[in-house]
């Protein structure tokens, strides 16, 4: 059991392929479950992990991509991670109109308390999902 | 594929996501192209569902929409709240059911109504 007041990072890494999913979001799962977080809340943040990672491997081709995930408890904020070497793609609405893509970004929004994205330097993408836990 | 009466009914275990939502399409292309109006998915032995498998069911409902509807049985309280979420609970063409019992009582319904 993770110390509530003791701030921790841990990582997985995975190759980015669809089959490597259900493996993160065991991680996450084991992290929540750690936390002493509610079942709600653990599968909300399998939920939107799942969802960034998706859009990674969806984007990333043959798989030899490497996908990191990151869990960062700081200050009473869990952070998930997401960092790919290539781009995020956001659903574009045309794409949607036509097959429902394109959910997984209003899914993370929905149902995280913070969601960030960013550029990083070497041309990859950042996605970053955090939760607000009580005090 | 089983069925309720003359209904299909696809029966699936495990997480619905990504790496297995295509399975879950071509079920239900063969349970419509058989010709039913009304298609049911058990969601009781699925724990999770992402948002490639909730695409699967946006598209089958909206194929059945003329003059069916697609119902899903027993999905778990977290699986509810995302079908709500994103908008297919509130779909005319989509239900959702607790269990079979119900779901067999809205067919007989429409049956007799018919």
């Amino acid at each position: 059991m993770i110390a509530l007041g003791r701030d921790f990072s841990r990582v997985i890494t995975v190759k980015a392929e669809k089959i490597h999913l259900a493996e993160i979001r065991d991680f996450v799962e084991s992290i929540g479950t750690e936390l002493g977080l509610g079942l709600e809340r653990i599968f909300d943040l399998k939920v939107a992990v799942s969802e960034a990672c998706a859009n990674v491997v969806e984007h990333a081709g043959c798989g030899t991509t490497p996908l990191e995930v990151c869990a960062d408890l700081q200050s009473g904020r869990l952070t998930f991670t997401v960092r790919d070497s290539g781009s995020f793609h956001p659903p574009s609405p045309w794409r949607d109109t036509f097959n429902n893509r394109g959910l997984g970004l209003p899914l993370m929004v929905a149902l995280m308390d913070e969601v960030r994205f960013m550029r990083l330097p070497d041309g990859g993408t950042c996605v970053s999902l955090s939760v607000l836990l009580p005090a | 594929m089983t069925r309720l009466g003359s209904t299909p009914l696809l029966e699936t275990q495990g997480d619905i996501d990504h790496s297995t939502c295509r399975d879950l399409e071509t079920a239900f292309a063969e349970a419509i192209n058989t010709g039913a109006r009304v298609v049911l998915l058990d969601l009781a032995q699925v724990p999770y569902v992402d948002s490639g498998g909730l695409s699967v069911l946006f598209s089958a409902a909206r194929r059945l929409r003329q003059n069916g509807w697609l119902g899903v049985v027993g999905p778990n309280p977290n699986v509810r709240r995302l079908l709500e979420l994103v908008g297919l609970s509130a779909d005319p063409s989509f239900r959702t059911f607790d269990d079979r019992l119900g779901a067999g009582a809205a067919l007989a319904e429409e049956t007799g109504a018919r």
